[in-house]
């Protein structure tokens, strides 16, 4: 037996492997003559009423109650099933009229008379008066509740005063001059007084609407009313019979009857839409590296690709500044503005683009993008990558390679070393592995600590870390509108938060621009103002950015209508208008 | 005498253990070096005929990026890159500012998928192969004293290791993993797993060594020993732990592929190898993470280095079993 | 005879309860002592009351008392992550891996016995060494393995969803949902078979071939009784035993390579919903998914060990 097997063995084994050499010899090598892109004609289709479609979501929410859910999928949430008094159209940035159909500010830039929508219905047929807009408010700024939606909601830390005269007519009262007005209230959810009153009263308001609450008891002013939620797959909404808008042929919104979306993570979601099994992403921009796979999906009409522009929020890569910190030998480091200056002057950003985004990027040094073309002034640092420069930087922050093992110490003879931590299993992964190679060949040892975002979040909260790199998103591109990351008492400054009285001069200066600009009118003033804070910002260096991506969309192409924004859900922000091919 | 299949699952196994050994030598390139302009460029052959039919020496033709994006080359055919051997430390490489020899293919970073396998093998099986010694070390020592001592004793420790045989391996460590500090370095994180998994693999060699001294003390040679009044160690490591050689040799090809697996289930999940050190857990977990694996399906080499390396403990436990059996050892 | 099976079975069943409790608490311990425990929220005010609300800021021996006593009441507590009762959350995932572990078991039995007693009763031919090698091979892939390069295949061809649940609207017939549970149900029940498959082929060969040199066996095929039938009637039977063996430690092996699998795959069950637990220090989450794991562990060994007592008695002299 043993002497017969083993030639039969080897047949089998070499032909095998011959099979295996031919097919990867055929498949392997993507060589061939460049194709001119075509990104999928946009078919000009009018949308119908009906149907439905599949999004995905890569969290899940933790409860259905808005006002105590920060995260993305409870924003996503609100969008689909609640609506706010006025809101942002994201596609042209200005203010429209939304559950308040007009309003009028006063002389004094102080106070705002909102008319309401007359004849507006919840989702379970109760009229919408002002006393929801009262208890809404009452709600938000309840100190039992600490909603984390107020924090957007304040002037200088103020709450606003609201008043309704007459069930049609809610005052918006601001305490203090603030340039964006009305935008303070754009991503406040108005809650049905009649659900949610004795919740609030006895206290259990935190409680209310959590994920275990029967879907039924939750009623909305939104699009969508949730029929389903399903934990670890999906939630489910259906159209809300008594939304109240129509679009401008008369035909009553949403167009969908229904929306499911299901919950995946980033590379499951690509494949699916790939593959038709999903119609959209929550997070419908693609990543560089799928973008082979959806071109050739898209080449055969099975998804649309949609240029979405620059990137608004990059992701940053923050130094730990904290007092509490200081004792760190990382900290010592980052406590030198030479240091932070040489890091951002190593790291060649083109590179950057090339590996981790497939060229779909762009190289940028502050936290506004080109994308916000209200706000964004191109200003650089001194050094924008220049490895000589760097070198000099560093002997300047003390650092030089003592002992000849290519790796820098300081006088002490402590290593230059930290770690970053960032977020597992994502793009932001590898952009800091790219750093940390540049890092290492300029002598600077990095140690990445992927994490969970919750975990990293857990770590941020506590200030337990060396530098972190990682993204926020944010709805607001009015500079004036997050205080939380330019203010030196904001809960987003993230490399020195929630600071009593502004740690270091500059940051002062910075506290002082901000407030100056919030409280001017003049367009062309406040853009001055900025500009002079981003300058600031891009000297001292607190957090280093890199690149933004150049976003692409993807949708299948069932999906009709859509009106792609900058921010994130680029589609899901106007859920009622999207539609299906029938 | 040792079967077909034992033979060549051996020399497999001395292929395995002398590439990852001199992984430093034969890898063409630095693992941690990122090409930026191949980021998933595909495998490039060898070659010793050029295009009109010509020998050469070995050579490659170099790849062009043609499209970024969609991640496409072109093997450039005009120019050739002859292998340079025995230079600058490395088995073969190509002259430094030419094209790199990317015989596996880049990864998403641009670096050399060949090199950092090579370099991976070496954290995973050299994770492996400690904790395998470990186990049986630990698994032998245990199972003599139970099998010698027997009574109260060797039901105690039996108990305790039929516990730890049902303990969910994986569980474990990741539990351990998480209530250690984010910072280890690559040689903790080594040490760690190992002495993690050589503990909770004792058992498994524990349990038949009890059984061969229990049957052996019992042998003439054994007694004839005791009453030739030699001390009970003398007799457990002369006489006795001996007898337990061929069963513990088995052991070895059954735990080591559970300690690769453990070890690459383990990095996959994100608790044990990090960047830059590439362990074939983390690099396969790189390539199902990137999304393009249907475009790069190179990136997953380090399963067939997995495969490989289990293949080979495999035929030669199954043949040094058919030996065994033929020969009327019980174990 | 019979008490001291029963005896033996007594033992066995105090055994498995024992696991299943030791590595439930263990759990929750281990996973007490890491070093951060988060929450979903950045403010740490917020922080401090959910902490509060979840008795997360009492002693840790008060602690697990309080988990211990309402553990025993069928209570695990309340996941942070998701805000919801751990019982509620584990038996909503439990069941979709025993959907994919029983689906996969009898997968690998459909495949791996049928070929088994074919390659074991024709021990040489083409046929029976290209089944040996591929078994071997399959064999050496572990469920890691199977499932990423069925993932690969999957994205290749597009004939089967590359992984994900099946979402089944209201309007579609009982037999249409069976079809799409079975189209995503695949390719993590093969991913998760294969090995399994390898192993009974592997197993059921030898007890087949070991069977043909029994006595009776050769007895029967002298007597002129037709090969198909003495090694389908008989020889089958005589090699059951061993295989049926086997089956207990299969469900465990399941349940470990469903953890991997289910990661790949993103099929949302327990080893899924175990690895999201840990990755956001989801305490008791962690420690209710380590005593459902423990409790399919032990009951896999539990029928493993009845299975071998009773068909072979000599088992509980030695035990």
């Amino acid at each position: 037996m043993a002497g017969k097997l083993p030639k039969s063995l080897a047949v089998i084994a070499i032909v095998v492997a011959i099979g295996l050499a031919t097919y990867f010899a055929r498949r392997a090598p993507k060589i061939g003559p460049a194709t001119a892109p075509s990104s999928g004609t946009a078919a000009a289709t009018a949308p119908v009423r009906g149907g439905e479609l599949l999004a995905s979501l890569r969290a899940e929410p933790a409860t259905h109650n808005r006002y105590v859910d920060y995260s993305a999928p409870g924003e996503v949430l609100a969008l689909l099933t609640h609506a706010t008094l006025v809101r942002v159209d994201r596609t042209t940035d200005t203010l429209e009229p939304w559950l308040a159909e007009s309003w009028t500010e006063s002389p004094d830039h102080l106070a705002y008379t909102l008319k309401l929508r007359q004849g507006v219905l919840f989702s379970d047929g109760t009229p919408f008066t002002s006393a929801d807009v009262l208890f809404s408010f009452r709600a938000l700024y309840d100190p039992r509740i600490k909603s984390p939606l107020a924090n957007d909601t304040l002037v200088n830390g103020k709450p606003l005063h609201i008043e309704a005269p007459d069930p049609a007519t809610v005052i918006v009262r601001l305490p203090s001059l603030f340039a964006p007005g009305l935008r303070l209230v754009e991503g406040v959810p108005i809650l049905p007084r009649h659900r949610l009153e004795r919740a609030l009263t006895e206290g259990k308001f935190n409680d209310a609407w959590s994920a275990t609450t029967p879907v039924t008891e939750i009623a909305g002013l939104g699009p969508f009313v949730l029929v389903e939620h399903a934990s670890g797959e999906r939630l489910v909404v259906a159209r809300n019979p008594h939304y109240w808008r129509k679009d401008a042929a008369g035909v009553a919104l949403p167009y969908l009857d229904k929306l499911t979306v299901v919950f995946a993570s980033q590379a499951s979601e690509a494949l699916k839409l790939q593959a038709g099994e999903i119609d959209l992403m929550t997070n419908a921009d693609i990543r560089s590296d799928d973008y082979a796979a959806f071109k050739r999906a898209a080449d055969q009409g099975r998804v649309r690709l949609i240029d979405g522009g620059l990137g608004l929020d990059p992701n940053l890569l923050w130094f730990n500044l904290t007092a509490v910190h200081a004792k760190e030998p990382a900290s010592r480091l980052f406590q030198q503005k030479a240091f932070r200056q040489a890091v951002s002057c190593i790291v060649d950003r083109q590179a950057i683009v090339n590996t981790v985004y497939l060229g779909a990027a762009v190289p940028i040094y502050g936290p506004v993008t080109p994308a916000n073309r209200t706000w964004f002034a191109d200003v650089r640092p001194a050094c924008e990558h220049d490895p000589i420069r760097a070198r000099e930087l560093l002997a300047a922050a003390g650092l030089a390679d003592r002992n000849g093992d290519g790796v820098l110490e300081d006088a002490s003879g402590k290593t230059a070393r930290f770690s970053i931590l960032t977020q597992a299993e994502s793009i932001r992964a590898r952009v800091v592995a790219v750093l940390q190679e540049q890092l290492r060949q300029a002598g600077i040892a990095v140690d990445i600590v992927p994490l969970d975002q919750g975990a990293l979040f857990a770590r941020f909260a506590k200030g337990d870390f060396d530098a972190i790199y990682y993204g926020i998103q944010s709805s607001a591109i009015d500079p004036a509108l997050s205080p939380g990351f330019w203010l030196s008492s904001g809960d987003y400054h993230f490399w020195n938060r929630n600071q009593k009285a502004p740690a270091t001069e500059w940051e002062r200066r910075i506290d002082d621009l901000m407030r100056q600009q919030a409280e001017t009118f003049n367009v062309e003033e406040r853009r001055r103002l900025f500009t002079e804070v981003q300058r600031i910002f891009v000297e001292e260096m607190p957090a280093i950015y890199f690149v933004t991506p150049k976003v692409t969309l993807a949708v299948s192409a069932r999906v009709v209508n859509p009106q792609p924004a900058p921010q994130i859900p680029q589609l899901l922000w106007s859920a009622d208008s999207l539609a299906t091919r029938r | 005498m040792i079967s077909w299949t034992a033979r060549a699952g051996l020399v497999g196994l001395s292929i395995v253990v002398i590439v990852t050994a001199a992984a430093h030598f034969i890898a063409p390139h630095d693992p941690a070096r990122q090409f930026p302009d191949l980021a998933f460029a595909p495998p490039m052959l060898p070659r010793v005929l050029d295009n009109a039919g010509h020998l050469h020496r070995p050579f490659i033709y170099p790849i062009r990026l043609v499209d970024r994006l969609e991640h496409r080359f072109v093997e450039d055919r005009s120019a050739r890159v002859t292998l340079e051997w025995l230079t600058s430390g490395r088995l073969v490489t190509t002259p430094e500012g030419s094209s790199p020899w990317l015989l596996l293919g880049a990864d998403a970073l641009g670096r050399d998928v060949f090199a950092r396998m090579l370099r991976g093998a070496q954290m995973s099986l050299g994770v492996s192969v400690v904790a395998a010694a470990l186990a049986l070390t630990l698994g032998a020592l245990l199972g003599a004293l139970a099998g010698f001592v027997g009574g109260k004793w060797d039901a105690a420790l039996m108990r305790l290791a039929d516990f730890v045989v049902v303990l969910p391996i994986i569980y474990v460590v990741i539990v351990l993993r998480a209530t250690m500090p984010l910072v280890l370095s690559s040689s903790q994180v080594f040490w760690t797993m190992t002495v993690v998994l050589g503990v909770a693999g004792w058992p498994f060699p524990a349990r038949g060594v009890r059984a061969v001294i229990a049957l052996e003390r019992k042998k003439e040679y054994a007694e004839a020993a005791q009453a030739m009044g030699a001390g009970w160690l003398r007799i457990l490591l002369r006489h006795l732990l001996p007898a337990a050689q061929g069963f513990l040799a088995v052991q070895a090809t059954l735990l080591l592929p559970m300690f690769i697996l453990a070890e690459a289930t383990l990095s996959y999940v994100g608790f044990g190898f990090a960047e830059p050190t590439p362990s074939w857990g983390v690099m396969l977990h790189e390539a199902a993470e990137a999304g393009v694996l249907s475009e790069a399906p190179w990136l997953l080499a380090p399963a067939a280095g997995i495969v490989m390396s289990v293949l080979c403990l495999q035929l030669v436990s199954e043949g040094s079993t058919q030996v065994s059996e033929r020969e009327g050892v019980t174990h | 005879m019979r008490s001291g099976f029963r005896r033996y079975l007594f033992r066995r069943v105090g055994f498995a309860l024992l696991l299943i409790f030791a590595v439930s608490s263990a759990s929750l311990l281990l996973a007490r002592l890491a070093p951060s425990d988060d929450v979903f929220a950045v403010d740490r005010v917020i922080l401090a009351a959910e902490r509060h609300r979840l008795g997360l800021d009492k002693p840790l021996l008060e602690q697990y008392l309080d988990w211990l006593g309402r553990t025993l009441r069928f209570d695990f507590g309340e996941s942070l992550r998701f805000r919801r009762p751990v019982a509620e959350l584990i038996r909503e995932r439990a069941g979709r891996t025993a959907l994919l572990g029983f689906s996969a078991l009898a997968l690998a039995t459909l495949v791996g016995i049928p070929l088994g007693v074919f390659t074991g009763s024709r021990p040489s031919g083409l046929l029976t060494s290209t089944v040996r090698l591929t078994s071997i091979v399959v064999l050496s892939m572990p469920s890691l393995v199977t499932s990423l390069v069925l993932l690969l295949l999957a994205a290749r061809t597009g004939w089967f969803p590359a992984g994900g649940l099946p979402t089944i609207s209201d309007g579609t017939g009982t037999l249409q949902s069976i079809f799409i549970v079975g189209r995503y149900l695949f390719l993590p029940a093969l991913a998760l078979a294969l090995p399994m498959a390898a192993a009974l082929e592997r197993l059921q060969s030898r007890a087949i071939r070991d069977s043909l040199t029994e006595p009776c066996i050769v007895a029967a095929l002298a007597r002129g009784v037709p090969r198909q039938r003495v090694i389908w009637r008989h020889a089958f039977r005589l090699g059951l035993k061993t295989v049926l063996a086997i089956y207990g430690i299969m469900i465990g092996t399941a349940l470990g390579g469903s953890f991997v699998v289910e990661i790949v795959m993103a099929w949302r069950g327990l080893g899924d919903l175990m690895y999201q637990a840990l990755q956001s220090r989801d305490l008791y989450l962690v420690a209710g998914c380590a005593a459902a794991g423990s409790c399919g562990l032990a009951f896999g060994i539990l029928l493993s060990d009845v299975a071998l007592a009773a068909i072979d008695p000599r088992v509980e002299d030695v035990v």
